[in-house]
């Protein structure tokens, strides 16, 4: 039993970043309808930012929010930019673009910061060796908490975001229907540009938590993530924030408890098929996901 | 002086100019009524006026030329448009959709005028919280219109509001139109191709031919000249 609680708290931290990123691919996919391969890059490289900022002596918290300001600047500039111009020819060229985006920063972090990698990182939360506390006779660490906690507070704040401000209810419009959202006087633009920025500084700090957890940025810290994420998000129901955080949770849980309890024929390298197969049943039964809204139109 | 006053209009979708030349006016709480087959331009029309898609010419309204302004910018200048096919928002709840039709607006009076909208409409207060995809033709239309009158507009822009519904809800949707107009003082600007509920309606009729405008003149006029009846409204 202790090895179950430990691989499910284990799993859920993990999830934790996995929603994070769901979350953003959430947004961006809400508002504008397009799913962001270099999501997870775009957070990378704030990453390195908040290392570089924290190495010329900005205290971490400090950093870590220039570097959510610059995730913030770089998601803007790239919708308005890239994804914009593209969107007016065709969904697909603009799906190209985000895998060109992935591997174009992939490819300059890795120029620029190398390996091997001394960019090294610390946990935004207490990381000392005594810093847990035993639940169920398992040991859960600060850090792995504080992940959680953080994923708990944006999704809070995500849902009141959506729900309660005219902001979001300007996004849910674009979303709806773009012609209509620019007959009632909607910025359209600013709408647009404003949810790749809100999902790219999530993608930050998404980030900045699993450097913090390795201890290090390197330049593929989110590539696995990323896969995780587009799998929860899909898992989710594309357009359900909710969905994106449990099914991100669900994933990590999911592939801890099948590393931990088979580890002979699934174990570490296989643990992502799980998820996968997973996924391929809910989405033959559940198409839109597990909590997506299914399309309802009526003519 | 018109609160609308189009001159030489000329828009369309890339290459393509759909309409050539097109002038016509709305006064202050008038109805005025564009009849025209499929593909006249009616909704090319509307968009341009809208600022949707860019055009050339010369659109004032209320004193103020809106020829390149943004759609946004349009809005604000108080004209609201029902598209053609409902435009509503499926995935938002009623009440969302009307609050939606005040994004523009900062003083605060959203939910004195949702509540006034669900007392004019009581089927949308019925279905407050259902999302707007799931209601009939009829209710969309309607959830349409207010959604578009909560923006406090001065002119109402509607596109084929006829299109896909039943005779009888047709004539109620008409006769809202016409009450709101008589009562709120809304000029409208309307788009048909239901002639004769159309012109029951309206003061003043504009007929629109493959981009062009053919024939104008005052309803009654209009409806009364034989060889105009014949050719274009077809009885």
């Amino acid at each position: 039993m202790d090895r179950f609680f430990e691989a499910l708290f284990l799993g859920l931290s993990a999830g934790a970043t996995y929603s994070l990123v769901a979350l953003a691919l959430v947004v961006v996919y809400r508002g504008t309808g397009h799913l962001n391969f270099a999501q997870g890059e775009m957070g990378t490289l704030s990453a390195f930012m908040v290392w570089w900022f924290n190495d010329k002596g900005v205290p971490l918290l400090l950093a870590v929010l220039f570097g959510m300001a610059f995730g913030f600047l770089l998601g803007a500039a790239t919708e308005v930019a890239i994804v914009r111009p593209l969107a007016r020819r065709s969904l697909l060229a603009v799906f190209v673009a985000t895998i060109t985006l992935f591997l174009g920063i992939n490819a300059y972090t890795s120029g620029v910061w190398g390996a091997p990698p001394d960019e090294l990182m610390d946990s935004l939360f207490p990381n000392d060796p005594d810093d847990f506390v035993r639940v169920f006779g398992t040991i859960w660490r600060y850090k792995d908490i504080g992940t959680m906690a953080v994923t708990l507070i944006i999704t809070g704040l995500l849902f009141l975001l959506f729900q309660k401000t005219r902001f979001g209810l300007a996004m849910r419009g674009v979303a709806s229907n773009t012609d209509s959202a620019r007959l009632v006087g909607i910025p359209t633009g600013r709408i647009l540009a404003g949810s790749w920025a809100i999902a790219a500084a999530l993608g930050a700090l998404a980030a900045v938590l699993v450097a913090g957890n390795q201890g290090q940025v390197t330049p593929t810290l989110m590539v696995t993530v990323l896969t995780y994420a587009t799998a929860a998000a899909v898992l989710g129901g594309l357009d359900s924030p909710g969905g994106a955080v449990i099914a991100g949770l669900l994933i990590g849980v999911g592939e801890a408890e099948a590393a931990e309890f088979a580890p002979g024929w699934i174990g570490q390298d296989m643990k992502l098929g799980v998820a996968l197969v997973a996924i391929f049943v809910v989405l033959l039964f559940r198409p839109s996901g597990l909590f997506g809204t299914a399309k309802v139109e009526r003519v | 002086m018109s609160l609308l006053d189009v001159r030489r209009l000329r828009a369309g979708y890339g290459p393509v100019n759909v309409l050539h030349d097109i002038d016509l006016s709305v006064d202050d709480g008038q109805i005025v009524v564009v009849l025209g087959a499929n593909g006249a331009g009616k909704t090319t029309t509307m968009r341009a006026i809208s600022g949707i898609i860019p055009c050339s010419g010369e659109v004032t309204f209320d004193g103020r030329s809106i020829t390149t302004s943004s759609a946004d910018a349009i809005v604000r200048a108080g004209i609201a448009q029902v598209p053609q096919g409902r435009g509503t928002f499926p995935e938002l709840s009623v009440i969302d959709n009307l609050r939606i039709g005040a994004y523009t607006r900062r003083d605060g009076g959203t939910s004195d005028d949702v509540e006034r909208w669900f007392q004019t409409f009581p089927r949308l207060a019925e279905r407050s919280d259902q999302r707007a995809g799931s209601l009939s033709g009829g209710e969309q239309q309607m959830l349409a219109i207010a959604r578009a009158l909560m923006s406090r507009p001065k002119l109402l822009l509607c596109d084929e509001p006829s299109l896909g519904l039943a005779p009888i809800i047709v004539q109620e949707m008409f006769h809202i139109i016409d009450s709101l107009s008589k009562e709120q003082g809304i000029a409208v600007l309307l788009v048909e191709q239901n002639a004769n509920l159309a012109m029951d309606i309206a003061q003043r009729v504009y007929l629109l031919e493959t981009g062009r405008i053919v024939a104008s003149g005052d309803a009654a006029t209009i409806s009364a000249d034989d060889s105009i009846r014949k050719a274009y409204l077809g009885y």
